[in-house]
């Protein structure tokens, strides 16, 4: 006579399903946050008239200590037009923001060869800045 | 005889704690992402390089300096500017004239820069920045 095998399963505990999507979620906020120049230590200049931008294509900062950025890496200011002619590709004009996030106690020896860069680059430049009256520091 | 009710353990489920954590996870996330961003667009002509030889032009000179704004060489205070550009423009027919060349002093404060493009820009000018290039020549 013989005896039946008894059967085994191997099933992924339901319960491990929350955990598994929240280590993926940590995963790709980190990975997206590789991208982000949320570190970056700037004030926004302010004006009047400002207006809801569009979304940018490139960000290039520059911060309290007068360093460059572009999309939160650290770059020279002669390495933007170059770098900015990559990003922006065969993108339609309308379509090639650029924003440019300059700390209001900038200098023109530290904004003016961003702007000729982002110009020689054919990028559409956007400052961003703060509606007059507004206080919190980015 | 009265019986004793034994006391319910009401625990919430350990394994929703993870579910609960995505959940605001998720939220955080999607309150930092709706922030939006204000700015001024401004448009600028490609840049291109010119040798020291310039040909005589009609257009109007801006020079900014940290305490003054300089039209075509009369010195103007910031709030007077913007009158003096609107009116200079305003003859201007031709898009090759609106073109307005700004010149900035080194020390030049981004805020004041900011102020003298938006009058240009109002007017209906076109800016175009003038950038002294540096040369590194060796003497032997």
């Amino acid at each position: 006579m013989k005896l039946p095998r008894k059967k085994l399963t191997a099933s992924v505990p339901a319960f491990a399903m929350g955990d598994i999507g929240f280590l993926l979620l940590i995963f790709f906020v980190i990975l997206a946050r590789a991208q982000d120049d949320s570190h970056i230590q700037w004030e926004p200049a302010r004006m009047d008239d400002v207006k809801m931008a569009a979304s940018p294509l490139a960000t290039v900062t520059i911060d309290a200590g007068f360093k460059t950025y572009l999309d939160g890496k650290e770059i020279a200011p002669q390495e933007i037009a170059g770098r900015l002619t990559e990003i922006l590709g065969d993108s339609p004009a309308g379509q090639r923001n650029v924003f440019l996030k300059v700390h209001k106690q900038s200098k023109a020896t530290h904004f003016e060869p961003v702007i000729a860069a982002i110009s020689e680059a054919g990028g559409d430049l956007i400052h961003i800045l703060e509606p007059e009256g507004e206080t919190n520091s980015k | 005889m009265k019986f004793k009710r034994g006391k319910m353990l009401i625990d919430p489920p350990a394994c929703a704690s993870s579910d609960i954590a995505f959940t605001l996870i998720i939220f955080f996330l999607v309150c930092a992402a709706v922030q939006p961003e204000t700015g001024m667009s401004q448009a600028l002509p490609k840049t291109e390089e010119k040798s020291e030889k310039r040909e005589q032009s009609q257009n109007l000179e801006v020079s900014i300096t940290p305490t003054s704004i300089i039209l075509n060489g009369s010195p103007l205070k910031p709030d007077e500017f913007a009158t003096r550009i609107a009116a200079a423009l305003k003859a201007k027919s031709r898009d090759t004239d609106k073109i307005v060349v700004v010149k900035s002093a080194p020390q030049t404060p981004y805020p004041l820069w900011l102020a003298v493009s938006q009058a240009i820009d109002d007017a209906g000018g076109i800016l175009t920045l003038e950038l002294e290039s540096e040369k590194t020549i060796q003497v032997r």
